[in-house]
């Protein structure tokens, strides 16, 4: 539990800040949007996923995220991620052996994002975005090992009714390299996600909507597995700050896990993901 | 002691409470007397019906918020001086307010921010920037980009700013152009 509580302190020690107003807020909590911060504008974010469900067995992981991102002109942001996971898994064997992973740190990662057209004055805005990284352990089973990724993505957004109604798409190829610890040859994979997300903005400042995407992974050029994940997204934004909440619950899958048609081996059956940001 | 899972619902309900603040740069009869000095002004506000809200929208290219526009005249040596329009644009998340200034014959003679709640995009207060609507006309053309320069890192806030000036003197010319 202290390895949540960790979180949800840091959490409630962002929210406390007095509120005063705000800028490149995350409509959704795994799509992106194509705008980008203001020059010299400086945002904070923590990002907290809680994976879990394997259709057999007890499995719960958690993903911590700390960003800090800075405008450096009004179209080119910089972003560095400092990462932190959680694994729990008992019963799962063979596919995951019992693992409790507590609160470890697991790598980092950078970040350029580059708007080419605004979807304020364009017919539609676009983002390119590129994040090279490392990390330490593995985000499924907790195990140590060595992990290097280059990931890339073309980021989609149209605005609508006033721009009361928004849409973002997302197009993302990721290369990963992974070697056990203490092993010289590296395993490459290849993941491609699709993604969209569709808000509305009911009230001040708070926004409804829902978004789904398609997650695959390829190995020597072949499509190994691949899940559809799909939920609804809420979006509250204060002046200076705002948080985003999403829950995705797998809807298809493959290979079927316990002759399902979902992959519970390499997914989880549901994710819930809580961003919040703060502007300084 | 609530589940894991249950913080991410606890911890967004909590926060929800702290509200935005608006920073009040005008109120109403401070730009009032900026904008028409030594003027006395009579409240001319318009409830507008949903007819006359969708053919302004329609006109303007951007539906407006308010259901009835809050409109005065502005009177000076015994005659009219012109109009004082108050209106608001969605922001980034939260409106803007703002104030446009016309001649008795419908040109732009002033635009002013009134309140504004954002982190960003407050580069719309800027003089400058405010000073080339001076002189528009109704059914001129007014689109960002094209005869109002867009505030790089501002876009949003330039471009709700500008579509409401061209509402309203569409509004001016349905509305108040008889008057």
């Amino acid at each position: 539990m202290s390895r949540f509580i960790f979180g949800a302190a840091i959490a409630a020690l962002v929210l406390s800040v007095p509120t005063a107003a705000q800028a490149d807020e995350n409509l959704f909590a795994y799509s992106y949007g194509s705008e980008t911060l203001p020059a010299g504008g400086t945002e904070a974010y923590l990002w907290a996923t809680d994976r879990r469900g394997k259709g057999s067995g007890d499995y719960n992981a958690q993903d911590y995220r700390l960003e800090l991102e800075h405008g450096f002109t009004n179209r080119l942001q910089a972003s560095l991620y400092m990462n932190f996971l959680s694994v729990r898994g008992e019963g799962l064997d063979p596919v995951i052996e019992d693992v409790d992973r507590n609160f470890v740190w697991n790598g980092m990662q950078a970040a350029a994002k580059y708007a080419l057209l605004s979807p304020y004055k364009d017919p539609i805005g676009l983002a390119v975005y590129l994040e090279p990284g490392f990390a330490r352990y593995s985000g499924k089973d907790g195990e140590r090992e060595d992990q290097r990724t280059l990931e890339a993505k073309i980021l989609l957004q149209k605005n609508f009714a006033g721009d009361r109604i928004t849409w973002v798409g997302n197009l993302t190829g990721e290369q990963e390299w992974a070697r056990a610890v203490g092993d010289d040859k590296w395993a490459k994979e290849f993941q491609f996600e699709a993604s969209t997300g569709l808000g509305m903005r009911i009230a001040q400042g708070l926004h409804l909507g829902a978004e789904g995407r398609y997650s695959s992974v390829y190995v020597h050029g072949n499509r190994d597995k691949w899940a559809i994940f799909a939920g609804p997204t809420i979006h509250y934004a204060a002046r200076k700050w705002w948080g985003t909440l999403s829950y995705q619950h797998q809807v298809n899958g493959n290979p079927g896990t316990l002759s399902s048609s979902r992959n519970l081996d390499s997914f989880t059956d549901r994710e819930i993901r809580l961003k919040i940001g703060y502007n300084f | 002691m609530p589940s894991r899972s249950a913080w991410y619902v606890v911890l967004p309900a909590l926060a929800i409470p702290a509200s935005a603040e608006a920073t009040v740069y005008f109120t109403i009869p401070a730009a009032q007397q900026a904008m028409f000095p030594g003027a006395t002004f009579a409240d001319h506000s318009i409830a507008l019906t949903p007819a006359q809200r969708k053919a302004i929208g329609a006109a303007a290219g951007s539906a407006g918020t308010d259901k009835v526009q809050r409109i005065w005249e502005a009177r000076a040596g015994g005659k009219r001086a012109g109009w004082f329009i108050v209106d608001r644009v969605l922001g980034k998340h939260d409106y803007i307010t703002y104030a446009v200034a016309l001649s008795p014959d419908g040109a732009v003679r002033g635009v002013e921010i009134l309140d504004y709640r954002e982190t960003y995009g407050g580069e719309v207060r800027n003089a400058n920037w405010r000073k080339q609507f001076a002189g528009k006309r109704p059914g001129q053309s007014l689109r960002l980009d094209r005869d109002i320069k867009n505030i790089s890192g501002a876009t949003l806030s330039s471009r709700h700013v500008t579509d409401g000036v061209r509402r309203l003197l569409v509004t001016y010319q349905m509305l108040l152009a008889g008057a």
